[in-house]
Formats: C-alpha cells, sequence, structure tokens
C-alpha cells in the first residue's frame, strides 16, 4: 500500500465509534489515594478485617492530605525518557533513585501524620523506629521498597517507607506523557517497571471488559491481554479460581507454566473495585489458594507473607 | 520478586503458620487468625474463559467463552457465558446480534448435534453414524463428479472442471484449515466454492 503525504489514512476502528484501549492510565495522585482510602472504608464495613482495612484507609488518607503544598517533583530528563522508550526500558528508573527534597518532604510530612492513626501498639512502635531511623537507615528501607525486597523481620517499619515511596511514585508517573510510553515486559509497569498487585476487568465507557494491571508502586493501570499469566505471560493452562458463593468479582487466575496465581477484580460485578484495596480485602482467597499448588505472584507491601 | 519464594520456604520450614505476614508484624495478628478461621468452611470452585472465534461470518469476531468445571480434572464442563474479546483486534469486544446470542446457541433444544438423513420416501429425519455420512456424501460427490467432470473445453484444451456441486466452508477457521480446505477442494476441478475469507 502506498501513500502520499496528506492522504487520507483508513481507521476502521472509528466504525461504531470503538477505540482501542489506551496502554496506560496514568495516577492523579490526590484521586488515586482518594478513591482508595474510600474503598478501604467501604469494604471495612462488611469485613471481618476492619481494624486492618481501617488502618489502610487512615494511611491512604494520610497518603491523600499530604500532597497539597509539596515541592514539585523533579522533572526527567528529555534524554533519559527517549532513551528509555528507545529500549523499551520503565522511565522512572529505581536503580538510579536519588532521594531528593520533594521525596524527603513527602517521607517527613508522612509519618507525622501517620502518628495520628489509631493502630496497635506494635504499628507504632514500627512507625517510631522508621522516624527515629537516621538517613542511612531509612535510604537502605527505600532501596528495599523499590527492589521489592523486603526483609521479614521489618515488613511493618517497611509500610510507612512503601506508602510515602507509593505518593512520591505516583507523582512522578503523573508527570509522564502516557501515548510516549511503550510495553516493557510481561508483567512489568511500563511507567516504574515494578510488578502488578492485580488486574482489574475494567468497565469504562470507552474499554469496557479490557483487563488492566495495577502498579503497586506508582498506581499506573496498563493494558494487559486477558487469559494470559500476568507473571510469565503464558497462555496456556490458564485457570480461575473463585470462592464458592461469591459474586464472581474477585477471581484467581492460575497459571499451569509458572505455578501462580494473580487476581482479578471484576468491575462489571463490583463498580467500586480498586487494586490495592480489594487485593487486602480479598485475603481470603489468598488464604485459601495456599492448598493449591500455586504461588501469589502479585505484590502488595501492605498483603505481604501469602 | 525472589523473595515471594523465600518467604513461602521461611513459613514453610519455621511453621509458623500465620506468623511473617504484614497483617502479623503491624500487630492485627488477631485480626488474620480471625479471618482465616471464618475463611475455612468454604470452598474454592475452578472456572475457565477460553478464547475463541464465532462460528458465524467471515468477520470472524473473537469471543470469550466462560465455563464452570475443570475439563483437566475429569470434571464436566459447562458454558455460563459468551462475550466479545476485547483484545481481539477485529471486534474490539464488541458482537453483533447474532454473536451476543450465541450462548443461546449452545444451549439450543434444536441444535443440530449429530448427522441426520431423511431417506427417500421418508418424512422424518433420523440419526446415522458420523461413517455412514460420510460415506454417503462422498458417493454422491463421486457419481456426481463421474457425470459431469468436464476435462478438456470445445476447443480441446484440458480445463479439468467440475461445476456441477459447491463447496461452502466455514469462516472459524486458520489460515493452515483454509489452505487445506481450498487444496482439496480446487484438486477435485471443483470452481464453486467459498471458505468465507473474503472480508
Amino acid at each position: 500500500m502506498f501513500s502520499f503525504p496528506g492522504a487520507v489514512q483508513p481507521d476502521p476502528s472509528v466504525i461504531g465509534g470503538i477505540a482501542q484501549p489506551p496502554l496506560v492510565q496514568l495516577p492523579d495522585p490526590v484521586g488515586l489515594f482518594d478513591a482508595r482510602a474510600k474503598r478501604f472504608a467501604h469494604l471495612a464495613e462488611h469485613s471481618d478485617l476492619k481494624p486492618y482495612l481501617g488502618f489502610l484507609s487512615a494511611l491512604c488518607a494520610v497518603q491523600r492530605d499530604i500532597q497539597p503544598g509539596l515541592p514539585e517533583v523533579e522533572p526527567l530528563d528529555a534524554d533519559a525518557l527517549a532513551r528509555a522508550r528507545a529500549h523499551a526500558m520503565p522511565p522512572l528508573d529505581r536503580g538510579r533513585f536519588t532521594s531528593a527534597p520533594a521525596f524527603e518532604t513527602t517521607f517527613e510530612r508522612l509519618l507525622a501524620q501517620a502518628r495520628a492513626i489509631h493502630m496497635p501498639e506494635t504499628a507504632a512502635a514500627a512507625l517510631d523506629r522508621v522516624i527515629a531511623a537516621d538517613a542511612a537507615a531509612r535510604d537502605q528501607m527505600v532501596r528495599n521498597v523499590l527492589a521489592d525486597a523486603l526483609p521479614m523481620e521489618a515488613l511493618a517499619e517497611h509500610v510507612f517507607v512503601a506508602a510515602a515511596l507509593q505518593v512520591h511514585f505516583a507523582r512522578r508517573a503523573a508527570g509522564l506523557d502516557g501515548k510516549a510510553l511503550v510495553p516493557v515486559a510481561d508483567g512489568v509497569c511500563p511507567c516504574c517497571g515494578g510488578p502488578p498487585v492485580a488486574s482489574l476487568i475494567v468497565d469504562w465507557p470507552h474499554a469496557p471488559g479490557a483487563r488492566y494491571c495495577g502498579c503497586a508502586l506508582c498506581g499506573t493501570l496498563w493494558n494487559y491481554v486477558r487469559i494470559r499469566c500476568t507473571a510469565c505471560g503464558s497462555t496456556k493452562g490458564i485457570g480461575l479460581e473463585e470462592i464458592e458463593g461469591g459474586t464472581g468479582a474477585v477471581k484467581a487466575e492460575t497459571c499451569e507454566e509458572c505455578h501462580s496465581y494473580g487476581k482479578l477484580f471484576y468491575q462489571n460485578k463490583d463498580l467500586g473495585a480498586e487494586v490495592v484495596a480489594d487485593d487486602v480485602a480479598s485475603l481470603g482467597l489468598d488464604m485459601l489458594m495456599r492448598d493449591r499448588p500455586y504461588r501469589r505472584a502479585g505484590f502488595n507491601p501492605f498483603l505481604l507473607g501469602y | 520478586m525472589n523473595m515471594e519464594l523465600s518467604r513461602r520456604q521461611f513459613l514453610g520450614t519455621a511453621g509458623a503458620g500465620l506468623a511473617g505476614t504484614t497483617l502479623g508484624a503491624l500487630g492485627f495478628g488477631g485480626v488474620e487468625e480471625a479471618h482465616a478461621a471464618a475463611i475455612r468452611p468454604f470452598k474454592l470452585f475452578n472456572t475457565t474463559e477460553t478464547r475463541n472465534t464465532c462460528t458465524y461470518c467471515s468477520v470472524a469476531c473473537g469471543i470469550i467463552i466462560y465455563s464452570k468445571g475443570d475439563l483437566k480434572k475429569g470434571e464436566k464442563a459447562d458454558i455460563t457465558h459468551i462475550e466479545g474479546d476485547v483484545d481481539h483486534p477485529t471486534n474490539r469486544g464488541t458482537l453483533c446480534p447474532k454473536g451476543a446470542a450465541l450462548l443461546d446457541i449452545v444451549k439450543s433444544e434444536t441444535r443440530l448435534q449429530h448427522p441426520m438423513i431423511r431417506r427417500a420416501g421418508s418424512d422424518k429425519f433420523e440419526r446415522v453414524s458420523w461413517d455412514e455420512a460420510l460415506n454417503k456424501i462422498a458417493r454422491a460427490m463421486k457419481d456426481d463428479r463421474d457425470k459431469n467432470f468436464i476435462a478438456k473445453n470445445a476447443d480441446g484444451v484440458t480445463v479439468n472442471r467440475w461445476n456441477t456441486t459447491g463447496f461452502l466452508a466455514a469462516s472459524a477457521t486458520t489460515n493452515e484449515t483454509a489452505w487445506a480446505t481450498y487444496k482439496a477442494v480446487r484438486s477435485l476441478g471443483m470452481v464453486v466454492f467459498d471458505n468465507q475469507a473474503r472480508v
């Protein structure tokens, strides 16, 4: 097929107004944590995990409330952006993260405001340890979170560090141009290179039924083909497990190739579903999945150990 | 991501039940144990989502078939829902009214499930085996071809045509199936042929 300058290109997708689902839905930092706080509060009402969901709701409210007046996040270098795009690498490079004033202020404010949350003594003690930690110790915790490798003995401390990093990376991701992003790899966030918490089968008017993976760090939602393992990309032996008597809004997608599972939340069954909040609230599914030969693939700093 | 494995191993070797979770570390271990006890009586059940192609026309829209029951475990699977495949470039999740009613076709009591024959002089259909049906079709084709095959035209040029029988193939096929169909049908000399791959 030849074309000349100014020629009208045929675009069959216009027929019927069916657009291709966008690759990413970048986070709106305030809206993201506001929605998450409200979702946690809503889920807490009907769950026997109420105390924990209530705590996380308050933590997400802090993530929302600390944002007005924060210093602007450092703009990304245009060369680095172009290089990331050319080599299909995530533009927010976790390995080269350096703690700048914007993050320092975010971290300080989050720790200060989190102090007011009603929480068990163990959690409060962990928070105090983070507040008391020196720069080197804090930096190590930041690196642990960015590497998705939290030490077993300090999971509680890292919850607060992860919460601060979520705010900072959501603000950084919000500054990216979604149309300029490219898929990085199977099950990897195209913004920050992180693993997904879980997937959402969205019910958006322009892409009903499409699957979006939710990033555990920057909150980006990215489009991913359905019936495909989010951990290894295989399309063979994909099954779904759900709890009997449920609404069908939460399922575990299992893979026979890598023997892992990722959670799916169906917005057409539960319109308010949000990846992080619903992931924690559906802990019962993870508990039952322990008896199955599959490993949890989703990464959620608020729900480690499953 | 390696920590996922190490954590599991830790849990396995420590035998500490719910130890080593974020909930426990934050002091919500009691809530976690209560939840584990509450969820224990519940059972998991298996469902499947399968990609396929709508069988109706040559547009060949992508569909997702939802079924309950695991064939791999020897259970009987039952189709519960069919919808358009949003990842398919042709239809992007949409279906025409016929495609949207696919589940009713699957479940239809009047759906043809076996080869049936209405013999000459009979007023009703009866079930026959695939062997009998295929033999009968082959016999009829062979007889018709022997009778009407045109090896050469009026000018004496070899044409090898068989004009009196046509062949209509399905749309929900792969390129390879369409290729094999074409080769089989054309090799008989059949000219009236359509495998619906026109769009």
